[in-house]
């Protein structure tokens, strides 16, 4: 039998492992090419509004809706990149941060134009609802399956940067950019890329977000201080360094909540200050 | 007559408002060598960075086996042909020596088993990271990495500078063999005058952003006169 403390470590984790998904893809574009996207978790909330139409009005079942997000929120970030966020990959961060936030709001009046300001149902496949009973602890399915969607998600991005040669192009862009042109690398189209898959993982934690915590136009500005608050404490352009500050905010915040009431939703305020206090880069920021 | 591989036309090149060269015109045959010489700061190096795209073009054209090429961007001349081995060698620090080969590698006839027998130290360092290698080390990663891009012509900016002299002579080796092979051009910016003039069949001397002098390496390596002259002292010592 384990005592209590273990499931309210299992659900930070979980918890955590949601953010890990919703943040990793802002660490790539603000850590290795340095553009300030404000407007990421407008991505993660476009995913999560696919997700809900697709279930609830055209009774598609819950996860064959996941890869639909995924590619819908990165072909939308393609869009503005081409359209708009190239023109400012050299501008200052100032330029870039009123754009994306513009972004940010346009998206939140969009959804509550078109969906209304109410929190979205969302229907799960039965086998993800309820819990397995574990050693006394009562396991929350959806959770067990966030923790394998983060887990797959993790190794997929390391392997993918590590041991393949798209991986190794874009680290040749972020040393150098004028050499990888040089050698007659596309750095353009491999940021591009880069930058699609990073909102397409932001459009897949949005629909997986939706069980946990809901859906609502505030969405993009919620969850945009919990994704920067990871991708300071991780270190920037750190894969694992976001998967380790997800999981410390993760379960800072929800151990917080539950053994802590009064102190809340500010234990993971406490908790960056004092990483950053030790580490001014991050856990695993090199700059 | 068959196009030539590069042509510049009174190629007037700098960067933002500074003009460095001066209406420069010269004409690379395919297989052939030329050595750009010249004192410091007369603008070797931005000659050869014009010719990658890297600068602003004021006048005059680049061509590419006659086709007209100043307005393409710096990526799309490397992928038809033109491998650029800078000055600093700019090794990609966060990969490893096999990586730095590969990530930009085009099919042809230099591959890693081509590369590993011309270069073997480069074989001995596969698996180290392009930061944990000498400077030599990084001279030969840095040529061997456009070779690997299998290009037509090769810009080699100063790959002799700062190395040890026996690290030059396998430097010098490696780069003789390449030439007898006749399969690529180079054009070659080098201090080392003596060398540059032996390894080349044609020469040019840039002063001040234009061409002041050119000639036939061989045919310049005896004009003492002219050397001394347009690049200065230290050819004057050697024999």
């Amino acid at each position: 039998m384990l005592p209590p403390v273990f499931g309210v470590l299992f659900d930070g984790i979980a918890y955590g492992m949601l953010l890990f998904v919703l943040s990793v893809g802002l660490s790539v574009t603000l850590g290795l090419m340095n553009f300030v996207n404000l407007a990421h978790c407008a991505f993660a909330m476009l995913g999560g509004y696919v997700t809900v139409t697709l279930v609830n009005e055209l009774q598609w079942p819950f996860l064959a809706t996941l890869p639909v997000s995924f590619l819908a929120a990165a072909a939308a970030s393609v869009v503005l990149e081409r359209l708009f966020y190239r023109r400012l990959y050299r501008a200052s961060d100032l330029d870039q941060v009123l754009l994306t936030i513009g972004f940010a709001f346009i998206s939140v009046a969009a959804a509550a134009y078109v969906f209304g300001t109410i929190q979205q149902p969302i229907q799960t496949p039965p086998f993800l609802r309820g819990s397995t009973g574990f050693l006394g602890l009562g396991l929350s399915n959806y959770r067990m399956f966030l923790v394998g969607i983060a887990l797959v998600v993790t190794l997929l991005l390391v392997a993918g940067l590590e041991y393949t040669r798209f991986g190794a192009q874009v680290r040749a862009a972020v040393d150098n950019q004028r050499m990888a042109r040089g050698l007659g690398i596309d750095v353009d189209r491999t940021f591009a890329v880069t930058f699609a898959l990073g909102s397409g993982l932001a459009g897949l934690g949005g629909s997986l977000a939706i069980d946990i915590v809901g859906l609502d136009p505030s969405f993009a500005f919620t969850y945009l201080v919990y994704v920067l608050i990871i991708v300071s404490v991780g270190g920037l352009g750190s894969i694992v360094g976001s998967f380790a500050a997800a999981c410390l905010i993760g379960i800072s915040d929800v151990a917080g909540k539950y053994y802590a009431p009064e102190l809340g939703a500010f234990l993971i305020y406490l908790v960056m200050v004092a990483v950053l206090m030790w580490k001014p880069a991050g856990l695993f920021g090199r700059r | 007559m068959a196009d030539a591989l590069l042509t510049l036309d009174k190629v007037t090149a700098g960067y933002g408002d500074a003009v460095v060269l001066h209406g420069i015109s010269l004409t690379l045959p395919e297989n052939g060598s030329l050595a750009l010489l010249g004192r410091n700061g007369v603008g070797k190096s931005t000659l050869l960075l014009t010719i990658m795209g890297y600068t602003q073009m004021r006048g005059g054209r680049v061509a590419w086996r006659g086709e007209d090429v100043s307005r393409v961007a710096p990526h799309k001349r490397a992928t038809r042909g033109i491998g650029w081995v800078a000055q600093e060698r700019e090794i990609f620090p966060s990969l490893t020596v096999e990586e730095n080969l590969t990530v930009a590698a085009r099919a042809g006839t230099w591959d890693l088993p081509a590369i590993y027998k011309l270069f073997p130290r480069l074989d001995e360092r596969r698996r180290n990271m392009g930061n944990q290698l000498s400077g030599g080390e990084q001279q030969m990663l840095a040529i061997a990495r456009a070779l690997m891009t299998n290009p037509a012509l090769l810009l080699l900016d100063e790959p002799f500078e700062g190395l040890a002299p026996v690290i030059v002579d396998e430097l010098i080796h490696a780069m003789k063999l390449l030439l007898s092979d006749r399969r690529v051009a180079i054009i070659l910016v080098e201090q080392h005058t003596d060398i540059a003039l032996e390894l080349t069949a044609d020469a040019i001397v840039l002063e001040r952003g234009t061409v002041a002098h050119a000639a036939p390496s061989a045919t310049l390596a005896k004009d003492t006169a002219t050397l001394e002259r347009l690049v200065g002292l230290r050819v004057a010592a050697t024999p």
